[in-house]
């Protein structure tokens, strides 16, 4: 985090996504709702199957801000809108998450608001998503 | 179904939540985090921290329990739950050995077209009281029937 001003950049990442990655997250945060692992109880809600959890796609994309800035404590708010659903489908690669964001305010005190942008397929699957970050150093 | 909007406003009895290395653990690979803060208790004291540190959605554990309690109560079936927002605000990174008590609070119901939106706030505390996090979420549950895809 040498350089800090608006419009400064964080290194693009990409994330593959596949059916085995959505059971380990929901073991893991325990959100067991089906329409997650089943493709029948995704199809009788009306989804083309099985979808990814909104939050592991922002639990993703927070990687960036915390990669960058070094510490997970760093991330003092992070938010976002879950516009579109991440649609994972059941073979061997799944789907590629891409996520880029760039600064978008340095607060006079020394608090940075980043901004993501979170993309399979090049349509947004995140909108406002949104964080606020501690760089080292500043209390 | 429709949701009766006088439902709005209730608080649900805070739930414990007692935060472990193997559970940070779990999470962070679950999330393809290979950072030793997550991992070593050394390498998050290093940093300043307690002990191992866990991920900024790690906060979603404790808050789903409260969804869980709030989705029993309503009747709500999980399955026609979409989310459609969250946000987290940190007082302090969560760490392993945290005691925390969650407070669910259902702040808002709005219904359209036969859709409940559901405006959802959870407040994160110690079990000293200590503020943690404080995390705001909106839910969609869909109509019954409402087969649009």
């Amino acid at each position: 985090m040498a350089e800090l001003e608006v419009g400064t950049e964080l290194p693009e990442r990409e994330f593959g996504v596949t059916r085995a990655d959505l059971i380990r997250y929901a073991g893991a945060s325990g959100d067991f709702n089906p329409i997650h692992w089943s493709d029948r109880v995704a199809k009788d809600v009306g989804l083309p199957t099985v979808i990814g959890h909104g939050m592991l796609t922002m639990a993703l994309a927070a990687r960036l801000l915390t990669d960058w800035a070094g510490d997970p404590g760093a991330v003092v708010e992070y938010g976002a809108r879950f516009s579109r659903p991440v649609v994972v489908p059941d073979d061997a690669h799944g789907v590629i998450v891409t996520v880029s964001a760039v600064v978008a305010n340095v607060r006079d005190d020394g608090l940075v608001d980043v901004e993501l942008t979170v993309k399979v397929d090049n349509q947004k699957m995140l909108t406002q998503a949104r964080a606020v970050v501690r760089p080292r150093g500043v209390e | 179904m429709t949701i009766d909007p006088s439902v709005a406003g209730r608080v649900y009895e805070p739930q414990p939540y007692e935060v472990g290395r193997e559970k940070i653990r779990e999470f962070a690979e679950a999330i393809a985090e290979t950072n030793p803060v997550y991992r070593n208790p050394e390498a998050a004291r290093a940093l300043g921290h307690a002990d191992v540190v866990a991920p900024p959605t790690f906060a979603m554990i404790p808050v789903l329990r409260g969804f869980d309690i709030l989705m029993d109560d309503l009747g709500i079936e999980y399955s026609r739950v979409i989310h459609v927002d969250q946000r987290f605000v940190h007082s302090r990174p969560i760490t392993a050995g945290d005691r925390l008590l969650t407070t669910t609070t259902l702040d808002t119901v709005r219904s359209r077209a036969g859709n409940d939106f559901l405006g959802i706030r959870c407040d994160v505390a110690t079990s000293d009281g200590e503020t943690v996090c404080t995390a705001t979420a909106t839910l969609l549950v869909r109509a019954e029937g409402a087969i649009d895809g």
